[in-house]
């Protein structure tokens, strides 16, 4: 049997007499690129990959040596789809190390509303554009909205009201530029954040449309324990931009011990780190983590949609993330509400931070997942060491265990839908790819 | 009249470029020019009650680097390669203009033109070939555009 890399692209299976390939080499609707690859001997399933080939990127080399002012603006660039929570992370990592706190009033309302512009857009996309026709049984957003437009006009409706909110805090829809150790450059007036009243409004109805309309989908009825990770916000909100990493295993942490407890390692097929609980192993982050560990601090009106689509305290089933996302969509698009509601332009934009040799952490919730960075640097400020953990390297053993799942009990599934159902399987936790490749350690092996 | 690409990717500036030129040549009245660096599900509202669009964008296909090509987008869809998404990251410009076909909202007159490109990595400055391409590109795309706003 050859090596999938040596394989023409697209979805396809192999019959030999015992042994059955399934795998992807080119896998649509995630964010970079990645493959799977799933071998069969008879009825066992050998050998589970998600490979991501997607070149490393090097993001942590590149900062060494750059200003602890530059990283927020740096590691935006790791990703297109969520370059806020890179800034996030960033920018309480390096206030961490200079021991500057921003955890109220106007600095930190604007950071969760542009964070909630990141979720908008992000949960958006992947709701309508990418996961939606897995259900549906399209190849993909186009050939779904031949059928069906208003699903899709939905989706971009919610995804440009995101987009609004990321223009006026960001300075622009992607990549935002307002961003800063300290926090912003520019602060928006109540008035230009009153703009956005209108757009979010309308988002939210969609959201709540959407949470009903994704609780009746077609689900594989599947189960799937594993340890869940996500902040916990330490006062009342949902978590975003802050708090102790908690899991359902008692896991229970400051940021700062995230090295203590997750170790990251290199594997043969994959460009991008595998992370495990030292004590336990697998561990899953997202949305599905969030709520499990957070459902009670979610809004009123998401609480309520989320008990009206049939969501218990725990949602197990990856196939019902779509849902959940859907839950974080009304989420996020009522908080933005309520933070412009309470708004008033604070007195300067940002905190004087003034660097000192230390170590600074930081984690925020990206769309996705636990985001974590880590930073030392210099009395002048220069960035000595950086470490970033993206969510992605963090799901990616939870992701190869929902795929031997699914061929386990999808076995006598012919090989094209085996192979979509698998692909389906990796879709339900959004990996962000480009993200997860930016590692530092590279192994060549020349025999 | 709208242009895409990355300023910071050398030849992907070239359709911003390439605006950036015919602006001068246009009435602003009647074309409205637009440099657009984000993501393409927004051009379906970038086009909004556009009579017709020309869009210009940065390619890479088997071509030599400069060579220009067009397409008429209007009744079917733009090749693939090389004008679908260059990565699976959400939508490209072929998506998005099926996209908005699908859903009733591609303008009457769709001309994409692209030019071919050598250098994509990280970086200011268009490539020699797509530099000299620049004039030919400029004055066969101010032309069409004047016409159609005739």
């Amino acid at each position: 049997m050859s090596d999938a890399s040596e394989m023409p692209t697209g979805p396809h299976g192999e019959q030999g007499l015992r042994t059955r390939v399934i795998r992807t080499d080119y896998l649509a609707r995630v964010e970079g690129e990645g493959a799977m690859y799933v071998k069969l001997d008879g009825r066992d399933v050998v050998e589970v990959k998600l490979r991501i080939y997607e070149p490393p990127r090097f993001f942590e080399a590149l900062l060494r040596g750059r200003a602890f002012t530059e990283a927020p603006d740096i590691t935006a660039r790791i990703c297109g789809i969520c370059p806020v929570a890179y800034q996030m992370s960033a920018v309480r990592a390096m206030e961490d190390a200079c021991d500057v706190v921003i955890d109220e009033g106007p600095l930190r309302d604007l950071r969760r509303l542009i964070y909630c512009g990141e979720w908008i857009e992000s949960h958006s996309l992947h709701v309508y554009m990418l996961h939606a026709p897995d259900f549906l049984g399209y190849a993909g957003a186009v050939e779904m909205a031949r059928d069906h437009g208003e699903i899709v006009e939905q989706g971009l409706q919610m995804k440009k009201a995101g987009n609004a909110l990321m223009a006026l805090v960001g300075g622009r829809e992607v990549h935002p530029i307002n961003v800063r150790v300290g926090g912003f450059y520019r602060a928006p007036t109540g008035a230009e954040l009153r703009t956005l009243v209108d757009p979010l409004e309308r988002a939210r109805e969609t959201a709540l449309a959407t949470v009903r309309w994704v609780a009746e989908l077609d689900f594989p009825d599947v189960r799937r324990a594993r340890e869940l990770v996500a902040l916990r916000d330490p006062g009342e909100d949902y978590p975003i931009d802050r708090g102790a990493i908690v899991s359902d295993a008692g896991l229970d942490i400051a940021p700062a011990q995230f090295d203590e407890h997750v170790v990251e390692e290199h594997v043969e097929h994959s460009n991008a780190l595998h992370a495990r609980i030292r004590e336990r192993g697998t561990y899953l982050t997202g949305p599905l983590a969030r709520y499990a560990l957070s459902c009670a601090q979610l809004r009123p009106l998401a609480a309520e949609a989320a008990r009206a689509a049939g969501l218990g305290p725990v949602c197990e089933n990856p196939f019902q993330s779509i849902v959940v996302r859907s839950v974080e969509l009304v989420q996020a698009c009522d908080e933005a509400l309520a933070i412009i509601e309470r708004y008033e332009q604070p007195d300067a934009p940002a905190v004087q931070v003034t660097p000192r040799r230390a170590v600074g952490h930081g984690a925020t919730e990206a769309p996705r997942g636990l985001l974590y960075h880590r930073y030392e640097i210099d009395d002048d400020g220069a960035i000595l060491d950086a470490r970033i953990v993206p969510p992605t390297s963090q799901n990616q053993l939870a992701i190869e265990e929902d795929l031997r799942a699914v061929v386990e009990d999808a076995l006598d599934l012919p090989d094209e839908k085996l192979s979509l159902r698998c692909e389906q399987a990796i879709r339900n936790h959004d990996p962000c790819i480009s993200c997860a490749t930016h590692f530092l350690k590279l192994t060549v092996d020349r025999g | 009249m709208i242009g895409v690409g990355n300023a910071l990717r050398h030849d992907d500036a070239a359709g911003l470029e390439v605006v950036r030129r015919v602006r001068e040549l246009v009435d602003p009245e009647r074309v409205a020019v637009i440099e657009h660096v984000g993501e393409q599900s927004a051009l379906l509202d970038i086009w909004e009650g556009a009579a017709a669009v020309v869009l210009v964008d940065a390619i890479r296909s088997d071509a030599s680097a400069g060579t220009i090509h067009r397409v008429d987008a209007s009744e079917r869809p733009l090749p693939a390669p090389p004008w679908g998404s260059s990565s699976t990251h959400a939508i490209g410009v072929a998506e998005a203009i099926e996209l908005a076909r699908a859903l009733g909202r591609l303008p009457a007159q769709v001309i994409v033109y692209g030019v071919e490109g050598v250098r994509f990595d990280a970086g200011i400055g268009l490539s020699k070939e797509v530099g000299d391409a620049m004039g030919v590109l400029t004055d066969t795309v101010s032309h069409e555009v004047r016409s159609m706003a005739a």
